[in-house]
C-alpha cells in the first residue's frame, strides 16, 4: 500500500511541473471545446486533436491526450445535457433524464452533478489504476509471444462480444482492421505487401489517417446526409453548485456509479459502456420514486455519469499494463504511444516509470481541472453549442486537413483520410462499426509479430499456443464468451441491453 | 441512430446485409490477389510476410460468404438512400488543400506553395458549400476569421511548421 503513494507521489512530481500542468489544462480545454461540438464526440475529438500531440515529448504527449479525452467526455455530457445529443453511446443515459432536466431549467444542476460526480468518479478511479498498476504490470511480465498473442485474440473476442449489433459483422472488421494494418513494408524483410505500387501506402497506412477517416470525416458525411434534429435549451441553464441536500441525496449514487463503472471499465473489450447503464438500472431499482426516472431525475444522472467517468478511467488499466486497448478511445491512444516510439506493453512501467505514474496522476489533476474550467465556462460552451452545423463542419474539416497534414508534411495523407471518411460511411450505412475496426488496425503489427515470435520459439509448431497452460486458458475464456454470445437465448437477453440504448 | 422512418426492405442481394457480405467478399478477394505474392513461409521456415495477411483475406471472404448467407435466409433492409454527391464539395475543399498548401505540379499546371493563407479559406469555403442552407457570404467571413486563427494555434501556439504565406511573408 506504502508503494501505491510513492508511485503516485513520483507521478505528482512529473505531473505537475508547469508544462506539464500547462498540457493538461490546454488538453482538457481544447477537449472540452471540441467535444462540446454536437456531433462530435469523445473518439472523433480526440481522432481530430490527435495531431496536435505530435511535437511535445512523450509524456507531455500523453498528459495532454488524457486531458483531451476527459475534456471530451465532459463536453460530450454537456451536449447530452443541453441539446440531446449524445456524442456516444455512453452518454445516451445522460441525455435521457440530463436533457429533461434542463427542460425543467435545472440544466445547471445537472451539469453541476455530472461535474462532481465525475471528479469523485476520476479521485477513486486514480487510486484503483495506481494499486492494480503493479501487480498486473507483474502478471503480464509472465507472458512470452504466444500467450500475449493469445490474450490479443480473447481481447478482440470480448470486444466482439460487448459491442452492439451484429457478432458477424464484428468479427468481420476486425479481421478487415488487421488485414489493413499487413499493408506497406514488413515489418522483418522490409518487402512490400499489398500496397499496389502506390507510393503512399509504400510505409503502410497511418493510424491517425484512419482515425480520422472513420471517425472524423464519416460522422460529417452522416450529418450531411442526415441533418440532426437539434433542440437545443434555450431558457435559462439556472445554477450549477447543487444546494447541500441535493449533493448529500446524490452523494451514494455517485459512489455506486463509480463502483460499477471501475470495475466494468477494466474488462477487455468495451466494458466501460456497460457501466453508465448499469450505473442507472441500479439507481432506478433503489429509488423510493422510480417514476419520477425519465422525467428529470438528478440521480439518474450523478450516478451514470460517475460511471461513466469511472470506466473511462480503469479502462487505461488494460492499456498501460498489458498494452491491450479495450475501446476506440484506448485504440487511438496506443497510435498516439507509438507514434512517440513507445511500445505499450508491461515494460513500460519499466522503461519509462515517470510517463506511467505521471499519467495517472495527471489524470487526477485533468479531473480536477475539468471542475474547475468547466463550471465557470459554462456560458461560451452554451454559445458554441449554438453555432449552426453549416459553419460547424467546414470547421472541423480544416482542422482535420492541418491535423493530417502536420503529421508528415505530406499533402496525400488528407486525401486518403477522405477517401476513408467515405469508407466509414460506408461502413456505417451497411451497419459495420467503425470501432471494432479501429482496434483490429491498431493491434494488427502486434499481432503478427507475437505470431512470428511465438512460432520461432517453438520451431514452426502451432500448438504451442495451446501446450502453454496459459495461453490455453485465455484462448479457452475467448472461446467461451464467444459461444455464449453467439447462443440465441444469452443472445436475446443482450440484445435486450442495447435496446434501450438507441 | 437517428429517427429517421426505417428504409423500406430490399431483395437479396440489395439489402444492408447482403450488401455487406458482397463488400467483404470484394474486398477479402482483392486483398487476397494483392497478397498472392507473398510467400507463406520464410525460406528458414519462419512465418512469411505472406501468411497472416492471405489466412485473413480468406477469412473475410468467408466471413463475407457467411453474411451473404445470412442475409439470404431472411429479408432485411435496405441501406436508403445514398447522397453522395452532396458529399462532393468536402472532397473539393479538401483536395484544394492538399494540392495548395505546399504546391503540386500535375502534369504542365504548377501549382506555388501557398500555405495555410490561402489553403485553409479553400477547404473552409468548398466543404462548407456541402451545406444545403449554405450561405456564401457568411461562408467567406468565417472562412478568413477561421484562418487567422488556425495561424495563430498551429503556427504560433503549437509550433507546427505548417507554411502560412510563402509567397507573402516567406514561411
Amino acid at each position: 500500500m506504502f508503494d501505491v503513494f510513492a508511485n503516485l507521489g513520483l507521478g505528482f512530481t512529473v505531473a505537475l511541473t508547469l508544462k506539464n500542468i500547462g498540457l493538461c489544462f490546454l488538453g482538457c480545454l481544447i477537449g472540452t471545446l471540441v467535444g462540446v461540438l454536437p456531433g462530435v464526440g469523445p473518439v472523433a475529438t480526440i481522432a481530430i486533436l490527435l495531431p496536435v500531440t505530435l511535437s511535445l515529448d512523450p509524456t507531455g504527449a500523453l498528459i495532454m491526450l488524457a486531458g483531451i479525452y476527459y475534456g471530451a467526455q465532459y463536453g460530450g455530457s454537456t451536449t447530452a445535457i443541453l441539446v440531446n445529443i449524445p456524442g456516444e453511446a455512453t452518454a445516451v443515459v445522460t441525455a435521457l433524464d440530463g436533457h429533461q432536466m434542463a427542460r425543467n431549467g435545472q440544466g445547471g444542476l445537472a451539469l453541476g452533478l455530472a461535474a462532481i460526480g465525475s471528479f469523485i468518479a476520476g479521485t477513486v478511479a486514480t487510486i484503483v489504476i495506481a494499486a492494480v498498476g503493479v501487480p498486473m504490470t507483474r502478471f503480464g511480465l509472465l507472458f512470452g509471444p504466444a500467450e500475449y498473442f493469445s490474450l490479443m485474440i480473447m481481447g478482440l473476442v470480448l470486444a466482439v462480444v460487448l459491442a452492439h449489433g451484429s457478432i458477424l459483422k464484428a468479427v468481420s472488421m476486425i479481421a478487415v482492421g488487421v488485414l489493413l494494418s499487413c499493408i506497406g513494408a514488413d515489418m522483418e524483410t522490409g518487402r512490400e505487401r499489398m500496397t499496389f505500387d502506390l507510393p503512399m501506402l509504400h510505409d503502410g497506412i497511418e493510424f491517425v489517417v484512419i482515425a480520422m477517416g472513420v471517425f472524423g470525416f464519416a460522422e460529417i458525411f452522416k450529418n450531411l446526409a442526415d441533418p440532426e434534429k437539434r433542440d437545443v435549451v434555450r431558457g435559462a441553464i439556472g445554477r450549477l453548485w447543487p444546494a447541500w441536500r441535493e449533493l448529500k441525496e446524490n452523494l451514494a449514487p455517485m459512489l455506486r456509479g463509480t463502483a460499477l463503472g471501475s470495475i466494468l471499465g477494466v474488462l477487455p473489450g468495451n466494458g466501460a459502456i456497460l457501466g453508465p447503464f448499469a450505473s442507472y438500472a441500479v439507481e432506478k431499482r433503489l429509488s423510493k420514486t422510480p417514476e419520477r426516472f425519465g422525467k428529470g431525475m438528478p440521480a439518474a444522472v450523478a450516478g451514470p455519469e460517475s460511471a461513466n467517468n469511472a470506466g473511462a478511467q480503469t479502462s487505461f488499466i488494460p492499456l498501460l499494463t498489458l498494452g491491450l486497448p479495450p475501446n476506440a478511445v484506448m485504440a487511438l491512444m496506443v497510435g498516439a504511444m507509438m507514434i512517440q516510439g513507445i511500445v505499450p506493453g508491461p515494460q513500460v512501467i519499466e522503461r519509462n516509470p515517470e510517463l506511467f505514474w505521471g499519467l495517472i496522476a495527471s489524470m487526477w489533476i485533468g479531473n480536477l481541472m475539468l471542475v474547475i474550467i468547466n463550471l465557470p465556462l459554462i456560458g461560451l460552451w452554451v454559445k458554441l453549442l449554438q453555432i449552426p452545423y453549416r459553419l460547424l463542419f467546414p470547421g472541423i474539416v480544416v482542422f482535420c486537413c492541418i491535423g493530417l497534414f502536420s503529421i508528415s508534411n505530406d499533402p496525400a495523407q488528407v486525401i486518403m483520410a477522405a477517401v476513408f471518411g467515405l469508407v466509414g460511411y460506408t461502413l456505417f450505412k451497411l451497419g459495420f462499426e467503425a470501432a471494432p475496426l479501429a482496434l483490429g488496425f491498431v493491434l494488427g503489427d502486434l499481432l503478427e509479430q507475437k505470431l512470428r515470435q511465438a512460432l520461432i520459439i517453438s520451431n514452426g509448431d502451432p500448438s504451442t499456443f495451446v501446450r502453454s497452460p496459459l495461453s490455453a486458458a485465455l484462448l479457452l475464456v475467448g472461446l467461451v464468451a464467444l459461444v455464449m454470445a453467439v447462443l440465441p437465448a444469452i443472445r436475446r437477453s443482450r440484445d435486450e441491453v442495447f435496446v434501450e440504448n438507441t | 441512430m437517428s429517427d429517421q422512418a426505417s428504409p423500406p426492405s430490399a431483395r437479396f442481394p440489395w439489402s444492408q446485409d447482403g450488401l455487406a457480405g458482397l463488400a467483404l467478399v470484394a474486398f477479402g478477394a482483392v486483398m487476397f490477389w494483392a497478397g498472392l505474392e507473398l510467400p507463406f513461409v520464410t525460406k528458414s521456415g519462419g512465418v512469411g510476410s505472406g501468411l497472416l495477411p492471405r489466412l485473413l483475406a480468406g477469412l473475410v471472404v468467408l466471413l463475407g460468404i457467411a453474411q451473404l448467407v445470412l442475409a439470404h435466409r431472411r429479408p432485411g433492409e435496405g441501406t436508403g438512400s445514398w447522397p453522395l454527391a452532396r458529399f462532393l464539395p468536402v472532397f473539393v475543399g479538401v483536395v484544394a488543400f492538399a494540392l495548395t498548401i505546399r504546391g503540386a505540379a500535375i502534369g504542365p499546371l504548377a501549382i506555388p506553395p501557398l500555405g495555410m493563407a490561402v489553403a485553409a479559406p479553400l477547404a473552409i469555403i468548398g466543404s462548407g458549400l456541402a451545406a444545403k442552407e449554405a450561405r456564401i457570404g457568411e461562408l467567406v467571413v468565417f472562412a478568413v476569421l477561421l484562418t487567422a486563427f488556425c495561424v495563430g494555434v498551429f503556427r504560433y501556439g503549437l509550433g507546427l511548421s505548417i507554411p502560412v504565406a510563402p509567397w507573402l511573408i516567406g514561411f
